[in-house]
Formats: C-alpha cells, sequence, structure tokens
C-alpha cells in the first residue's frame, strides 16, 4: 500500500490554499496532521479524495495516478474519509446509509450480507439500537458515527477523518478511539485531523504540520513537537479549541 | 433581405431597449427576492399579470381616472398581496420550521403561480382583454420628430405611443426604486440584509421584517411593470408565464441578486429579442421563436456560466 | 399469529376493484374515459415522484418528455405510415435519449438552477412544436391514428391500466434495488454518495432517462388514444398539474403519487359539474349574473366550476407543502400499515386479558 502526495499546489482564485505539498505513506500507521485553522487541512483530503482537481502536482495511490480520477473511482480504489461538516444521509436510516457503500463497491453483494456485516459494525460502535432511525434524528455526535459506520462498509486501505472529535462527548470519543484502534489492527492507514491535541499526541506515531498550505514538519511526533518552527506557527499559541 | 437597411437596425435596437427597460424593472423585482430571501419566485409574472388586471378593472369602473393612479393602485394591491403570502408560506422557512427549504421554496411558488392564474381565470374567463393607451400625443412635425396620437416618428422610424409611455413610466420607478435602495435607511437594511443577515441582525436590523418588505416590494415592481404594459400587449392571464421567464433569463444574465445586473440584463433581452425576432430568416416563423432566443441564450448561460455577468453565488 | 399485512390486501382489492371497474360503469363510458385519463396523469406523476421524491432532481421537463414521446410517434405515423405500436416504441426510445441528454446538461445543476433550466427546456421544446408547424402541425395540433379500431373504451382501458401497473412495478423494483438506494443517497447528498463510491454522474442519468421514458409511454400510449395532441399540452400549467398530483399524494411514494394522480382526476372532473339538488336551482338561477361574473356556470341540474377547481387544487398544492410535507395519502397508507400491526396487538392484549380473566387472577 502507499499513498503518494506529490508537489501538490492548490489555488483558488489568487489564492494559494496548498503550497508544494508532498507527503507519501506507504505503511499502517497513524498520521496526525495539525496545522491552524485555514492551513489546508481540508483541502489536502479534498484533493486527495478527489472533490479538487490539484492546480499542480499529482496524486499517486498504489503506483496509479488518481487526482484526474473523481471521488468515487478513489472511493472504490481504496481511499476513505469523513466530512468535517458531517454529511449523513438525512432522509435514509442508519442501516440504508450503510448499505450505500457496500452496495457501490460490490455490485453482486448479497443483502442479507450486507446487514449482517452491518450489524456486526453497528454493535462495534455501540449504536446497534439506532439501526432504524434516520440520519436526521441522530445527535451530531451519533452522525460522526455514522460516518464511521459507512466508513467501516467501505473498508478502504487509507481513511482521512477530518475533526473527527470535534463537538463530540467524552464516551464517543471513547469509540472514536476504538474505532481508530480497529482500522490501525486491521494493517491500514488513518491520517487524523484534529485540534484535539492530546488526542494527536496519544494516537499518531507520526505527526505532520500544515502552516499556511505548506508542510513545515514531518516526523516523530516528539521530535516535532520540540520543532522551534512549528512552536512559533502553531504550538505556541494557545492550545484552545477552534470550534 | 433588402429589408435589412440601416434604419432597419437602429429600430429593432431602439425598440429593444424600450421594452428591456421596462423588463429590467420586472426583473429588478425578482432580484430583490432573490438577494434578500435567497429564492426565486416562480409567481412573479402572476403578480405582473395582476398588475395589468388591477389597472383594467379601475379603468372600467372609473372611466376618468388619473392612469398613473391606477398603476400606483396595482403597486399597492400587488405589494399587499406579495406580503400575506410571505407572511403565511415563506415566513416559516426562516423560523426553521420548514424542511428541505430549497424544494418548498420552488414548489410552493411554482404552486402559487398556478393558482394565481386561475384565480384570474375564473374571474375575467380566458378572453384576452385590452386597455387602451392611457394617453394620445398631441400632433407635432418638427422633421426629425412627428407625433400622432398613437404613434411617433423618430426620424422617420415608428415607435407606438403606448410603449414609450410604458417605458416612460419604468424609468421613473426604476429612478425611484435606485433612490430608495441606496439612499433611505430603509433601503439599505435590505442590502444590508441581503449580504450578511447575521451582521445584519446585530446591528439592530429585523431580518424577517426586511423578508417581508422585499418580497412584497418584489411583486410590487412585477405589479407595476405590469400595469405599464396593459396597454401594450393583449391581456390574458397566463401572460404573467412569458414574463416570468423573461425575468429568470433577465437575472440569470445578470447575476442572480445583482441589480445593476437586472437592469443591464433587462436591456440585453430587449435586444436580442428584437433583432432576434427582426432577423430571423423566416418571418413567418420569427414571432413563434423570439420567446426561444432568450430562452436558448438562457439555458446557455445556465450550463457555461450559472452566475451570469455580475453574479454571486446561489 | 402471523401479522396481517394491512397493505397487500388493501393493494390486491385495489386491483380487483380496478379491473372489475369496466364492469360496475357499464354504461358509463364517460366515467371509464376518466379514468383511463386518471391512468396517464398516475404514471405520470408517479415517475415525476421517483425523479424528484427519490432522485431530488426536481425537473420541470417531465411534460416536455410527454410531449417529446407522442410528436414522435403521431410524426412517424402521419409521415411514414408507422403503426401507433412501433410509434410508441420508438418514441418511448426518442424521450429516454433525450432524457440522456438533459440528464448529462443537468448533472452540475441543483434546485434552483435545475427548475430554471427544465423550466427553459421545456419551453424551448413546446416553441419549437409551435413554430415548426410544417413538421408537427404548429399549434393546431395534430391528429394521431387511434390506438384501436374500437369505439369502446373497455379495451383501451384495460391497456393504461396494465401500462400503469407494469410501470408501477418496474419503478417499484428500481425503488427498492440498489438503484433506488443510490438516488436517494445522492438526492440527500451527492458529495457523500461519491466519497462512498457511488457513480453520481451515471445514476443520475439513469433517474432522467428511466423517468423520461415512462412519461414517453404514458404520452404516447395516451395521445394515441385521444387521436391528437396539441403544443398547448406542453404548457407550465400542465406540469403544476403532475407536481401538484405527486405532492398532494406523496413524492417519496409511488404508489401514493399515483393514487394521487387518480384522485385529483377524478375530483377535477367531478367538480367540473358539480350536482345541484333541484330545490336549489331556483334561487340559483336567479343569481345567474353574479355567479356568471365569478367565473361560475348554471347547467341544468348543475353548477359549472370552469376554472375554480384549478384553484382549488392549486390551494392544496399549498397547503399540502405548507403543512403536511409527506403528502396526504403517503402518511395515509403508513398509518393503515401499522393499523394493521396495532390492531394485531390489541387483538393479543385482549386475548391475554380474557387468559387472565378466566384465571380469575385479576381482583
Ligand atoms: N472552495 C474554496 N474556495 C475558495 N477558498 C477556499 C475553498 N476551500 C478552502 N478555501 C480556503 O483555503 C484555505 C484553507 O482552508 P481549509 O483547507 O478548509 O483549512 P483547514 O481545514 O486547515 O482549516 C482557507 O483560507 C479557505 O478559506
Ligand atoms: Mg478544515
Amino acid at each position: 500500500m502507499k499513498l503518494e502526495i506529490k508537489n501538490i499546489t492548490k489555488n483558488f482564485g489568487g489564492m494559494q490554499a496548498l503550497n508544494n505539498v508532498e507527503l507519501t505513506i506507504d505503511k499502517s500507521e497513524i498520521i496526525g496532521l495539525i496545522g491552524p485553522n485555514g492551513a489546508g487541512k481540508t483541502t489536502l483530503t479534498n484533493v486527495i479524495d478527489g472533490v479538487y482537481k490539484p492546480s499542480e502536482g499529482e496524486v499517486w495511490l498504489n503506483d496509479e495516478r488518481i487526482d484526474h480520477l473523481p471521488p468515487y473511482k478513489i472511493a472504490r480504489r481504496g481511499l476513505g474519509r469523513t466530512f468535517q461538516v458531517t454529511r449523513a444521509f438525512r432522509r435514509m436510516t442508519v442501516m440504508e446509509n450503510m448499505m450505500v457503500p457496500a452496495m457501490a463497491i460490490n455490485p453482486g453483494a448479497k443483502r442479507q450480507n450486507v446487514i449482517n456485516k452491518a450489524q456486526g459494525i453497528l454493535e462495534f460502535l455501540t449504536f446497534e439500537h439506532l439501526a432504524n432511525e434516520y440520519g436526521r434524528g441522530l445527535s451530531g455526535g451519533q452522525q460522526k458515527l455514522l460516518e464511521l459506520a459507512r466508513l467501516l462498509m467501505l473498508d478502504p486501505d487509507f481513511v482521512i477523518l477530518d475533526e473527527p472529535f470535534a463537538g463530540v462527548h467524552p464516551t464517543l470519543q471513547e469509540t472514536i478511539y476504538g474505532y481508530i484502534d480497529k482500522v490501525r489492527q486491521e494493517g491500514k492507514a488513518i491520517i487524523l485531523i484534529s485540534h484535539d491535541m492530546d488526542s494527536i499526541f496519544t494516537l499518531s506515531e507520526r505527526l505532520v504540520v500544515l502552516d499556511f498550505g505548506a508542510i513545515i514538519a514531518d516526523g516523530n511526533p516528539q521530535n516535532v513537537k520540540q520543532d522551534p518552527v512549528v512552536i512559533k506557527a502553531y504550538l505556541g499559541e494557545d492550545e484552545e479549541e477552534d470550534y | 433581405m433588402d429589408y435589412i437597411t440601416g434604419q432597419f437596425l437602429v429600430n429593432l435596437l431602439m425598440n429593444g431597449i424600450l421594452i428591456g427597460l421596462i423588463y429590467g424593472l420586472m426583473a429588478l423585482g425578482l432580484t430583490l427576492i432573490f438577494s434578500v430571501l435567497g429564492i426565486v419566485s416562480f409567481a412573479h409574472g402572476e403578480f405582473y399579470m395582476i398588475g395589468g388586471y388591477v389597472v383594467y378593472y379601475l379603468l372600467q369602473a372609473f372611466g376618468n381616472l388619473e392612469p398613473m393612479i391606477a398603476i400606483l393602485i396595482a403597486g399597492a394591491v400587488t405589494f399587499v398581496i406579495g406580503v400575506i403570502f410571505e407572511l403565511l408560506f415563506l415566513q416559516p422557512m426562516g423560523k426553521g420550521d420548514i424542511e428541505r427549504p430549497g424544494e418548498y421554496a420552488i414548489l410552493l411558488t411554482f404552486g402559487l403561480a398556478f393558482f394565481l392564474q386561475h384565480v384570474m381565470i375564473g374571474i375575467v374567463g380566458p378572453f384576452p382583454t385590452k386597455v387602451d393607451r392611457f394617453y394620445d400625443f398631441a400632433e407635432i412635425d418638427w422633421g426629425w420628430l412627428r407625433m400622432k396620437a398613437a404613434t411617433v416618428w423618430f426620424f422617420d422610424m415608428p415607435i407606438s405611443s403606448s410603449r414609450l409611455i410604458a417605458t416612460g413610466v419604468a424609468v421613473v420607478l426604476t429612478a425611484l426604486m435606485i433612490w430608495f435602495m441606496s439612499k433611505t435607511w430603509t433601503g439599505r437594511g435590505l442590502q444590508a440584509v441581503s449580504q450578511d443577515r447575521q451582521a445584519a441582525s446585530v446591528v439592530g436590523i429585523n431580518p424577517s421584517h426586511m423578508n417581508t418588505l422585499a418580497f412584497g416590494l418584489g411583486t410590487m415592481l412585477a405589479g407595476m411593470s405590469g400595469a405599464a404594459l396593459v396597454t401594450v400587449f393583449a391581456w390574458v392571464p397566463w401572460v404573467g408565464m412569458p414574463a416570468s421567464s423573461k425575468s429568470f433569463i433577465i437575472i440569470v444574465l445578470g447575476g442572480m441578486g445583482s441589480m445593476p445586473g437586472a437592469l443591464l440584463g433587462g436591456l440585453v433581452l430587449g435586444i436580442v429579442e428584437s433583432f432576434g425576432a427582426g432577423l430571423y430568416p423566416d418571418p413567418s416563423k420569427a414571432l413563434a421563436y423570439k420567446d426561444a432566443f432568450g430562452l436558448l441564450v438562457f439555458a446557455l448561460v445556465l450550463l457555461v456560466k450559472p452566475t451570469g455577468f455580475f453574479g454571486r453565488k446561489l | 399469529m402471523k401479522r396481517i399485512p394491512i397493505q397487500g390486501v388493501l393493494l390486491v382489492l385495489l386491483l380487483i376493484f380496478a379491473f372489475a371497474f369496466p364492469r360496475i360503469m357499464q354504461g358509463q363510458p364517460y366515467w371509464l374515459y376518466v379514468a383511463l385519463q386518471s391512468f396517464f396523469w398516475a404514471m405520470m406523476a408517479a415517475s415525476w415522484a421517483l425523479l424528484a421524491g427519490y432522485a431530488g432532481q426536481f425537473s420541470f421537463a417531465h411534460i416536455a418528455f410527454m410531449g417529446i414521446a407522442s410528436y414522435t410517434s403521431g410524426i412517424l405515423g402521419r409521415d411514414l405510415g408507422w403503426s401507433p405500436i412501433s410509434g410508441i416504441i420508438l418514441g418511448t426510445l426518442m424521450a429516454g435519449l433525450v432524457g440522456v441528454l438533459v440528464g448529462y446538461l443537468c448533472l452540475r445543476l441543483r434546485r434552483t438552477y435545475l427548475a430554471l433550466f427544465t423550466i427553459a427546456f421545456s419551453e424551448i421544446v413546446r416553441l419549437i412544436i409551435n413554430a415548426e408547424h410544417e413538421f408537427t402541425g404548429g399549434p393546431m395540433g395534430l391528429y394521431m391514428e387511434p390506438l384501436l379500431e374500437t369505439t369502446s373504451y373497455v379495451p383501451t382501458y384495460y391497456i393504461m391500466l396494465v401500462a400503469l401497473i407494469v410501470s408501477l412495478a418496474i419503478m417499484y423494483a428500481i425503488a427498492n434495488s440498489r438503484l433506488g438506494l443510490f438516488l436517494r443517497s445522492i438526492r440527500e447528498d451527492e458529495e457523500a454518495a461519491a466519497a462512498m463510491g457511488v457513480h453520481v454522474v451515471r445514476y443520475k442519468i439513469l433517474a432522467f432517462v428511466i423517468t423520461s421514458m415512462i412519461a414517453g409511454i404514458a404520452g404516447a400510449l395516451d395521445h394515441h388514444i385521444i387521436g391528437f395532441i396539441a403544443p398547448n399540452e406542453l404548457m407550465i400549467p400542465r406540469m403544476s398539474l403532475v407536481i401538484a398530483m405527486a405532492v398532494i399524494g406523496g413524492t417519496e411514494s409511488l404508489i401514493s403519487a399515483s393514487l394521487g394522480a387518480i384522485f385529483i382526476h377524478f375530483a377535477m372532473e367531478w367538480l367540473q359539474k358539480i350536482p345541484v339538488p333541484a330545490s336549489w336551482m331556483p334561487s340559483l338561477r336567479e343569481n345567474t349574473a353574479t355567479l356568471q361574473q365569478f367565473g361560475l356556470s348554471l347547467g341544468e341540474g348543475y353548477l359549472q366550476t370552469n376554472a375554480w377547481r384549478m384553484v382549488l387544487f392549486g390551494l392544496m398544492l399549498m397547503l399540502t407543502l405548507r403543512f403536511w410535507r409527506n403528502g396526504l395519502i403517503q402518511p395515509l397508507l403508513e398509518k393503515i400499515g401499522r393499523q394493521g400491526v396495532a390492531e394485531e396487538t390489541v387483538a393479543k392484549r385482549k386475548f391475554s386479558q380474557e387468559e387472565n380473566e378466566i384465571e380469575g387472577t385479576e381482583a
């Protein structure tokens, strides 16, 4: 497994949101991606996911160039993401929400198998009592869980989680930790975008810092933490929550 | 095609501008509604239609009523209908009582158009009515400018006097509207709400009042354009449908929510229609296709650049 | 105890009634004709419900596809001597083909822009048909070869009924398949659906194609039965009627949308001439002038409502949107469905209560 982000630049009109971003992930690990608000973290997610075409540079997934592919193909090739602002299918039940990715990646999937798999995942996420609840009936935190549940159904090799802890109740946070653990155990790679420094330093095996669209540090979290450039750009500021 | 002379072209241009100025007024109403409420009213043309009928009935009931007063009353009537509709059906949207407000507004105003059209068919029947021109012109002959009761010749190019009067009314109303929006406190309040609802409410403007006002003013402008044009066209209860289409075309051309865009778009549409109909190779079909030219331009703009000349995002 | 699927029972009863209708209405061909027309509207409303309610594409071009298929078939019959059957098939394919085009063009357009574009498309189609009179018959309309060589409405009634049932069955199957699942996910959130691997482009276009073809076949069949089509049948108010039917029935249920259409079409016919008791006639006759002023007219024993019935449906559409977002029929059907369950539990409880009483454990 390999995800290569090569020299990615992304401009919005005159604004440069990403500047020459280089990042390679070639093994199962948890990568914390941090940076001040507006640094370009979500934009990078969108470029990798195919929502935005990069202005310059290339994205390669398992030795295939994917930056010109539409998002649904990228999803089918094994890259999944959550959205910073949750996007549950509101007028569909939790179960139906979860059936979408399973059916989309596997046209021949048997309905009953899909449902069984979904049930297992719901139990793991302590969520099974809500299987027949509509997306719009869930709390904000539950909608985040639903996105994770859908991701587990999609079962990608690379997962990008955009602010999974923002506005989430502590008990749910535990469940999300459990999810990240499980995915890591399964030998997959996770890019974790978060403002929650405790979580980042607890979970990350590697830390990447974005600032003004450029990567200013990439490496062992403890080393990065000490990096004066990083401290100046980010960690030195108040560690308050942005949301 | 020897009828295509320089004068013919200038005449087409002039007619296009005259009608385009009225279109502009009509579209100004729609763009005002969009900029403040964020919705497109599919019943805009029906208010135009009602404005025309109000004048028709007033002049029938009170033969010697000053036509300009009739136009003002038509504006008042359409304003009131618009306000009532907004309060009953659109206010709940702002309060978050309505699921999926985007679809709601589309279907609801679509239903309103259907409703108003059939109310008028019920009242006046399906037959066209015609209103005589508001004023007769004095007879003049200055060479470059000749006038008779119903027609004006400007450098030998004929223009119907009803059309000229309608355009005059539209220009005055447009000027008043621009003054209102830029110089009065209320007008600026509307602008503020259209730019940033939250900021506006912080400085003490009540956005939901502004919604009602904007919708009423928007329908009033449609009504008054109809009132001004009722002498130019035969009036039927579905006269509003092409008027709606034209307003859509204009605000998309000009950019949804942009007032200068609406005025410019009105001119462009008037001219495109005038030239399209005048220059179409098969004159027997030219009139039938007149409305199609604008729609075609419209469809293309929607596909290529949905934000129009001065657009902002939907 | 087995659960009684009340909805299933109702459906069977409804089908029996529909198939027996020509016998019930023997000697009243007018109502048979009304019924077969209502099936046309039911196909229109249900397919629009699939497109708008399921796939979230609030298109106003539906009536144009109906017209495209009808005109294609009519012109093929007139100029090339095609039989109605082959004309209807080609007309339906034509509607599907144009559906691909419109679906493709609409890919990037959402909500208001989609509505505006489809209205423009629909109007352009109508204006072209109006203008190209050598080809289409223009505003005077186009004669279409009758579907059957009979004046009885019984066979055509069954043809439309079967067409409705088959198209509903197809759409129902689609709605409950993967495709239906994907369409709903696209309706809810295109980007999220794509991130979950859903081929949004393909399914959106497919939704346009399928529903356009159903509108097309409904139109072509119906106009071969009527024997005539004119461009004003493509006018926006007819689209409003389809929408009113689907919304009042319920846009998220195909059967509700089609029942809404059938109900409204019958109501419209009935309201055209409201029967008036003989005792009222004299006083009504005295006020004929007043009635006429309000667009009503008086006949022998009935009151003609003319445009006012449309006013009623326009109002109903607005009120339904405002207060009953799921329509009027859909919640009713859901309630009936639940009623089945509820009754069963009620019955059970009664049963156990009786047991209790027999055992005498209650004081
Ligand atoms: N679609 C867009 N159009 C224009 N600017 C954008 C767009 N998306 C993001 N940006 C800008 O790019 C910058 C990076 O944003 P984002 O990636 O959301 O930051 P982060 O997720 O790190 O907080 C911001 O300045 C933002 O305003
Ligand atoms: Mg972000």
